[in-house]
């Protein structure tokens, strides 16, 4: 299988499917390879040009359309292996469908939440945060957690996996309209905005460099340094237990107080170049029973893409935990892209050091992107 | 003394053709030749085939002429800002290379024995891999790496030096001179053991000065070398792509985005392979037109006399 494996996380995640599967059929195996995940997207194209390439892929629902060449229809394989599709996330398979066709099958249906550090905060005196977070609470309570060499909230370069873009999600705005990128509404820019003051501004944030990645943010959550950060279930497990303190899970803060999730899918894929796509079927649906997916919650903390698997994640954690994630599922909405979502990610790393650094504004840099990306 | 009669034999046969001279040529020929044209000639003739498609990397191309051309000229204000990036990159490692290598070599020079030990560090960085020299010189650059932390002993707050727009570049020049340096002063310290050293010492009884000897011996001796190392330094610095691929990825903003990298991009991460190669043959035919430009300056610059 083709995928990313940006650290040790993601390669335990690959693992616990593979495993789970192995009770059931002992002799199934799966090798893994792949580069990180911000490179994957670019490197997935070279890697299915080449020959012997793998035949199992893996792909968002937010990048389905950008990888709609190089995955192969469905239908037809779900059909002659009675196959019911419905018990998947709806929101999912509505994201892994591009013209007409189902491109991959869901794992898990992950609403990006707000982790923070218990010790840090009791000993700032901030309080928890509720199910109704607001952004002027979530200032507040930055402003009070940015002392003694600790920052407040640590911030990833990139767009989506940014802060900028879950605040925005949390307001019900979102970057894509009927299809088409609409980076410039009035309420996506004011929300990306919000996200630069915290660093430029309020100075509760720390800018972060091009070149960071999610991994530098992740490290200052887990040695201490930042209270608090916005990332996704899939980090759950590394970030509930190598942090240094006790971590929580809280929604993502908006200004009424009415989150929306901000809802991003992965699915299993065959490639097109795959010479028995019979076979990777099989293999694809033996990972991703309603048993294999709530095992990998149960033991990752990626959240199951089957509902009924869903109480299988929640069984070993705790309940203000399950809240959060149960309250953002209900209200929210996946994320979807267009083609040249990969153009809007490169672009934006770029731009963002100047963003939150306070030398342009958002407005500025999301009406470049949303110019160079048609 | 008189000068010797020249001879002309009446109905002199011409020598006969040495035939079979051509065929044997090409045999010999052939293998380097072959290898030109497969990895040289080929890709050359592919590539400006294919800058006159729109060629995603899975799909299919689709024919659109000079569109490609057109586009990266008039409806492209990146294409602007990135040559222009690549050329300030281009003459500012270049001088700045020149001159530290010269002044280098000069000194390794003259210091006798511990000269080949300063050559050998002094070359070390440019025979480590590219990347791990990045990734060093990032936790160097880091807002809170090496550099900024040592000044905060002295109370200076560093700034940004890989976010700030008007110093990522100069990092990223400072970085390259580092690691490219060792190359042009080996080449300069051969090129100086090869002045004999009777022309030094005749400049000296002549009266020059040490900076005379320097400007009107030396550097003119060493015009073949410095030749050498200019072209193949400017032609190198075009090409730069892992300082900004791996310190900045081309930012903040566009201030670091150079041409290999612009073309890196459209071609893999935004699937417009026909656009990357109309740029890459932009960037050929700029940096044969400076070569050019070099090379016909040699009479006049370089000096081959031994």
């Amino acid at each position: 299988m083709y995928t990313w494996i940006t650290n040790e996380n993601d390669r335990a995640q690959w693992q616990a499917f593979v495993d789970a599967a192995k009770k059931k059929d002992p002799a199934f195996n799966l090798t893994l390879e792949g580069p990180s995940f911000n490179d994957y997207w670019t490197k997935v194209k070279t890697r299915l040009s080449s020959s012997g390439a793998p035949c199992i892929i893996t792909t968002q629902a937010a990048r389905a359309q950008e990888l709609k060449d190089l995955t192969v229809p469905l239908d037809d394989m779900v059909k002659s292996n009675n196959i019911d599709v419905s018990m998947y996330n709806k929101a999912m398979i509505d994201g892994l469908t591009v013209d007409g066709s189902l491109r991959g099958i869901p794992y898990d249906a992950e609403p990006v939440v707000l982790y923070y550090n218990k010790d840090l905060l009791s000993a700032a005196g901030v309080k928890e945060p509720t199910l109704n977070y607001t952004t002027a609470q979530f200032t507040s309570d930055l402003k009070a957690l940015t002392k003694d060499g600790v920052t407040g909230l640590a911030v990833p370069p990139g767009f989506g996996s940014g802060p900028g873009l879950p605040l925005a999600f949390a307001n019900g705005n979102e970057p894509v309209k009927d299809g088409k990128l609409d980076l410039t509404n009035q309420g996506l820019v004011q929300d990306q905005q919000f996200a630069f003051d915290l660093a430029a501004k309020e100075k509760v944030a720390t800018a972060p460099q091009a070149s960071d990645g999610t991994d530098v943010p992740e490290q200052q959550f887990m040695s201490g340094k930042a209270a608090m950060l916005i990332d996704g279930p899939w980090m759950y497990d590394t970030l509930t237990t190598k942090t240094q303190g006790k971590v929580g899970i809280a929604v993502v803060p908006s200004t009424s107080g009415k989150s929306v999730g901000m809802i991003q899918g992965s699915a299993f894929a065959i490639a097109a170049s795959c010479k028995d796509k019979e076979a990777a079927f099989k293999n694809i649906m033996k990972i991703t029973t309603p048993e294999v997916v709530g095992a990998v919650g149960a033991a990752r903390g990626t959240v199951p893409s089957v509902e009924s698997a869903v109480k299988d994640w929640a069984g070993n954690k705790p309940a203000a935990d399950v809240a959060v994630v149960e309250a953002l599922l209900k209200s929210g909405r996946p994320l979807v892209t267009t083609p040249t979502w990969n153009q809007v990610e490169t672009n934006f790393t770029q731009y963002s050091g100047d963003g939150f650094r306070g030398s342009k504004s958002a407005q500025e840099i999301l009406s470049t992107i949303a110019n160079s990306a048609k | 003394m008189t000068a010797l009669p020249t001879l002309t034999v009446k109905n002199a046969k011409k020598p006969a053709r040495v035939t079979g001279h051509g065929k044997l040529a090409a045999v010999y020929l052939a293998p380097g030749m072959l290898g030109f044209l497969i990895f040289i000639v080929v890709p050359l003739v592919a590539s400006l085939v294919i800058s006159m498609f729109d060629w995603p990397l899975f799909g299919t191309p689709k024919f659109v002429g000079l569109d490609n051309y057109v586009r990266m000229l008039t409806g492209d204000p990146v294409f602007w800002t990135v040559l222009g990036n690549t050329l300030f990159f281009a003459v500012s490692y270049t001088v700045l290379n020149l001159v530290l290598a010269l002044a280098l070599s000069t000194w390794l020079h003259n210091l006798g024995s511990w000269g080949p030990f300063f050559r050998v560090l002094f070359f070390v960085p440019v025979v480590t891999p590219m990347v791990a020299n990045a990734l060093v010189w990032r936790l160097m650059l880091t807002d809170d790496g090496v550099v900024n932390s040592f000044l905060a002993n002295f109370g200076i707050h560093g700034p940004s030096w890989l976010s700030d727009s008007q110093l990522a570049m100069g990092s990223l020049i400072a970085m390259s001179v580092w690691q490219g340096i060792g190359y042009n002063i080996i080449v300069l310290g051969a090129g100086l053991n090869g002045i004999s050293p009777n022309l030094l010492e005749a400049a000296r009884i002549d009266g020059a000065g040490a900076w005379q000897r320097f400007v009107r011996v030396v550097l003119p001796m060493l015009s073949p070398s410095l030749f050498f190392c200019t072209v193949m330094t400017i032609i190198g610095s075009f090409k730069v792509f892992t300082q900004p691929y791996l310190l900045t990825l081309g930012g903040p903003g566009e201030s670091t985005n150079t041409i290999v990298l612009y073309l890196y991009r459209n071609g893999f991460s935004f699937d417009k392979l026909g656009y990357a190669s109309a740029l890459a043959w932009a960037l050929f035919v700029i940096v044969m037109l400076i070569t050019a430009l070099q090379f016909s300056q040699q009479k006049r610059l370089v000096n081959y006399d031994n």
